[in-house]
């Protein structure tokens, strides 16, 4: 079943095309990877689908409903998570409010009390390893904590897409390749599909990746099954350079 | 059930300190001067704490709210005092109409402000209250720059020993009771979904955004208390207190600096902050004009300056940090 389609997506600042005519499809509990060097669009395009900006032309599905216009508060209830590239906690919130404001506001239906937050916060901090931060304020966390603790703001507000903005952040990839495995094992258990940003194909990320979406300047350049798209000559000239018989 | 209790334990020391203060004004002859104005000072960083330290949103405009909740009670006083019975329920009516207009003032205003980001969101209240002044100067509105004086409706209504005693004694027990109710609603906001989503939109408001919150209308909700309950501390503290009023005198810039000041001093989004901003801003006012009068701003700006080095957080951010998890924390909020 298709969670999330984009349509045709194209998103300009000024004269620059961040997003190019985009079209791609995220099926339910699908693990995608999205790959593209710097300024290839990927941070744009997360930000399309979670309504930080708008695109100029294009619609954007998810479960069906069009939610091109719909302002970012909205569309998290319906089920879209995310984590940012540079970790963005509450910084003078505790771990576990910063956890509970994620089951407060980003659920459907009818709202959870904020002692309920509370307590579905105290079952994430666990599951995440966090537990000796709990009454920390999420300023004082390293980087690798904040990480952790923003996967589980995000899986607080039980998504069903989980937009992962996983580029090097002053973390050690085996880090982030760790937490990426071990989120996607809670993915796997409530059926949580997962967008991956990645830098470099290579990573391990797209090891675990049932598809590969591969963005060069704005464009898609390959939409494929992991083991495919990595074979493809565009994706080969785009990261090691054209080939050229030299 | 006792959860709900230890919730509202923040609430004792804020009520210890305020009932220590009226006790002082009360029973120290010569007091009530010095504590009537420490309870303005208080109430005034309560109830602007609401929305600066809630949101961290500046407004420059502050004032506006505090000078049309003014007019709230001086219309309502100098318009119904002709109706017979009223007596001391026109005291009643003004508080009412009061916090009607500072409300219906700050629902105006927030609508297209709060639309403004940080910075962009202050450049635009500095407008507000200079343009309400002229406002009302120019299109004559509410007698215009001559103002509203109402002494003599006062003294017919109330008789002239009520109306001094409301002057000199139960307008600063208002503003008490003000602020004393604005520090009670601010910590039911903090421990509400309102206070976490302030908290949030305060601390990163895209990041608060895709979580799902809506952060506009929470800057709203949090934009009109505050500007509700500076239009009972203009009511009580300026209309009832000085039976007047003038444009100049209540669309004041200065005062939203002192709230500013206030805040930041005692803690910004603490509960306990204005309180303690209040009363060292306060107490270092009236004491350096009274020892070295016409230079108490050139020794007063070095101590702010060194207090919001020092603390950056405040002096409640400061010692709430240093609290934490333990028994005193639970009450330092």
């Amino acid at each position: 079943m298709t969670l999330l389609q984009l349509d045709n997506v194209t998103k300009r600042f000024g004269g620059l095309v961040a997003v190019d005519h985009v079209s791609l499809e995220i099926d339910a509990g699908q693990f995608v990877g999205i790959v593209g060097p710097n300024g290839s669009g990927k941070t744009t395009l997360f930000n399309l689908i979670s309504g930080v900006f708008f695109p100029e032309e294009g619609r954007i599905y998810f479960e069906g409903a069009d939610i091109t216009r719909m302002p970012p508060y909205k569309r998290a209830p319906l089920g879209i998570g995310r984590t940012f590239q540079i970790p963005r906690p509450f910084s003078s919130a505790t771990v576990r409010e910063n956890i509970a404001v994620g089951a407060m506001f980003g659920t459907l239906g009818k709202k959870l009390t904020v002692d309920d937050s509370m307590d579905v916060a105290d079952q994430l901090i666990e599951k995440l390893d966090l537990t000796a931060h709990r009454e920390k304020a999420a300023g004082t966390l390293t980087p690798v904590e904040k990480k952790l603790m923003e996967i589980g703001r995000a899986l607080a507000m039980k998504p069903k897409l989980l937009l992962m903005d996983e580029a090097m952040a002053g973390m050690h990839p085996s880090d982030i390749d760790q937490m990426v495995a071990f989120t996607r094992q809670i993915a796997e258990e409530e059926n949580i599909s997962i967008v991956a940003m990645v830098e470099h194909i290579m990573r391990a990320v797209i090891g675990m990746a049932e598809k590969v979406i591969v963005l060069h300047q704005g464009a898609k350049l390959v939409d494929a099954p992991t083991q495919e798209a990595l074979k493809d000559p565009k994706v080969v000239e785009v990261y090691l350079g054209g080939s050229g018989g030299r | 059930m006792k959860n709900q209790v230890t919730k509202y334990y923040p609430m004792l020391p804020v009520l210890a300190a305020y009932a220590a203060l009226f006790l002082i004004g009360r029973n120290m002859s010569g007091m009530w001067q010095l504590v009537a104005m420490l309870l303005f000072y208080c109430a005034l960083g309560q109830a602007f704490n609401i929305f600066l330290g809630m949101t961290g949103y500046v407004d420059f405009g502050y004032v506006a709210f505090m000078g049309v909740g003014t007019y709230g009670m001086a219309l309502a006083i100098s318009r119904l005092a002709h109706i017979e019975g009223l007596g001391a329920g026109i005291i009643v009516i003004g508080f009412v109409l009061a916090v009607l207009m500072s409300t219906m003032l700050s629902i105006a205003v927030g609508a297209v402000a709060l639309r403004l980001r940080g910075a962009y969101f202050a450049i635009a209240t500095i407008g507000v209250n200079e343009g309400f002044r002229f406002l009302i100067e120019g299109a004559r509105i509410w007698n215009g720059s001559e103002g509203i004086i109402f002494t003599a409706q006062l003294n017919q209504i109330l008789g002239r020993e009520a109306a001094s005693a409301l002057a000199t004694f139960w307008a600063d027990l208002f503003v008490l009771i003000i602020a004393v109710a604005a520090a009670l609603v601010t910590l039911i906001y903090m421990r509400s979904k309102i206070g976490y989503a302030l908290t949030a939109l305060r601390e990163d408001e895209d990041a608060a955004k895709v979580m799902g919150i809506n952060v506009t209308k929470f800057k709203i909700i949090a934009f009109i208390t505050s500007a509700s309950f500076a239009g009972l501390v203009g009511a009580s503290s300026w209309a009832l207190k000085t039976p007047y009023v003038f444009p100049p005198e209540v669309f004041e810039i200065h005062y939203t600096i002192e709230a500013i000041i206030i805040v930041l001093l005692g803690g910004a989004g603490t509960l306990l902050g204005p309180l303690v901003g209040g009363l060292i801003y306060g107490i270092s006012k009236y004491y350096l004009s009274i020892f070295i009068p016409g230079f108490q701003l050139l020794i007063f700006a070095p101590i702010i300056i060194v207090i919001i080095v020092v603390f950056p957080e405040g002096v409640v951010g400061m010692l709430k940090a240093k609290t934490r998890n333990t028994a005193a924390g639970r009450f330092i909020v």
